[in-house]
């Protein structure tokens, strides 16, 4: 197929870095609240699987968590920068709002399927940062209390959900919903190439 | 005038699991995307999988990152910071970096890497797109290396973010929206015509 046949490219390439500035603002924004909100969703998760409850995810600043366990007391110093765990929302909003062609409801619709994946993922992602912290970082107390299989299982999940989940995530969310335009493009419209997506223009 | 009748309760319909032909129709649409994201996370999986073996990270990602903290290096010297190799780690007498995993390229290497296998198309064009891609992640990368490196000598206080934030999303978003252009302009011009099924 012909390259004036797929004009949305350029416009989509024009568009992801038109909507990398604002979204890193709405990102950086929004960020110490989100980091609030992580912390005490990955907090409960990990109550799930403690008995006791033990672990308390205390917000140290705007960006950073310290790590406290009522069962170790002020032995255990150990903390993670909250905000690293979720830079992938610049790229995902940049990404879900940059394609043209697509009516603003739509992108809208598929923004918010994406962001609510993502919030579950860097939830996930909490409890992981925290799981591998205990079985693998914390000397004899890991040693003690997770057995070769766990440390190696909890630092393989943060490794594949930390790197390539994290990394890969808009681009696996982005092609969930728009990969049928890279697999079927479709001849111009005869508006395509003008102007980038106003609402109802497809 | 005629009574009219009082509307009957619609009985709401009972919902009726996935019947097989449903789920195939769904496949069959849905087909060549299903497959890309199967394929893709597999791949990816597999990949970092791969890298996080100890043999593998000692023989293949450690000498890789230290051929890329000498090109850093050089490409320093040639800015006239006079810095120095040890390993992994580029010094000044001023600032200190120590590349590792995470800011060498490879993660949006792999990235790269399983979108492209994944993608339906011909080898040539594959082939293609991986030497051209990973050859322009990696310059990217470079350009990071360098730049995180005058950022920690000239703007100390901003590396933190730069070093995270700004530039991983930058080589990441190099490598997606590269991935994009190859599938766009070559992949699908190189693609075989596939037939197209049309919905029962």
């Amino acid at each position: 197929m012909s390259r004036a046949a797929r004009p949305w490219l350029p416009r989509f390439l024009r568009n992801v870095l038109l909507w990398l500035v604002p979204a890193w603002a709405v990102w950086a924004l929004f960020a110490p609240g989100y980091n609030r909100f992580l912390l005490a969703s990955g907090q409960n998760l990990l109550h799930l699987t403690e008995y006791p409850s033990a672990t308390l995810l205390v917000p140290q600043g705007p960006h950073d968590a310290r790590i406290t366990r009522l069962d170790l007391g002020k032995t255990l110093e150990k903390g993670f920068r909250v905000t690293d765990l979720h830079f992938h929302l610049v790229l995902l909003l940049a990404l879900f709002l940059a394609v043209p062609d697509v009516p603003w409801r739509e992108r809208l619709s598929h923004l918010g399927w994406a962001l609510l994946v993502t919030i579950f993922f860097d939830i996930f992602l909490v409890f992981s940062t925290v799981k591998s912290i205990y079985a693998t970082q914390l000397g004899a107390w890991s040693l003690a209390n997770y057995g070769p299989f766990a440390r190696n299982a909890y630092g393989l999940l943060h490794h594949l959900l930390d790197l390539p989940g994290k990394l890969s995530l808009p681009l696996v969310l982005w092609a969930a919903f728009y990969l049928p335009l890279l697999l079927n493009p479709t001849p111009a419209s005869p508006r395509a190439g003008t102007r980038s997506a106003p609402q109802g223009d497809r | 005038m005629a009574r009219k009748r009082a509307p009957q309760p619609v009985k709401p319909a009972a919902k009726a699991p996935i019947s097989p032909a449903t789920a195939v129709s769904i496949w069959r649409q849905n087909r060549r995307e299903i497959t890309f994201l199967v394929l893709f996370l597999v791949l990816l999986g597999g990949g970092f999988a791969l890298i996080s073996l100890n043999w593998v990270n000692d023989h293949a990602v450690e000498p890789f990152t230290a051929g890329i903290a000498r090109v850093s290096g050089a490409g320093l010297n040639l800015l006239g910071q006079q810095v120095s190799l040890q390993g992994t780690i580029i010094q000044s007498h001023r600032f200190a970096v120590n590349i590792r995993n995470g800011c060498n390229g490879v993660e949006a290497m792999l990235i790269f890497l399983a979108a492209v296998l994944a993608f339906p198309a011909s080898w040539r064009s594959r082939l293609a797109g991986l030497g051209i891609g990973i050859v322009a992640i990696q310059l990217v990368n470079l350009v990071r290396v360098i730049a995180l490196f005058l950022t920690g000598v000239y703007f100390p206080k901003l590396f933190d973010a730069s070093h995270t934030v700004i530039w991983q999303s930058i080589v990441i978003l190099f490598g997606v929206l590269l991935w994009i252009l190859w599938a766009n302009r070559w992949a699908m011009a190189s693609a075989p015509e596939t037939p197209v099924e049309s919905a029962p």
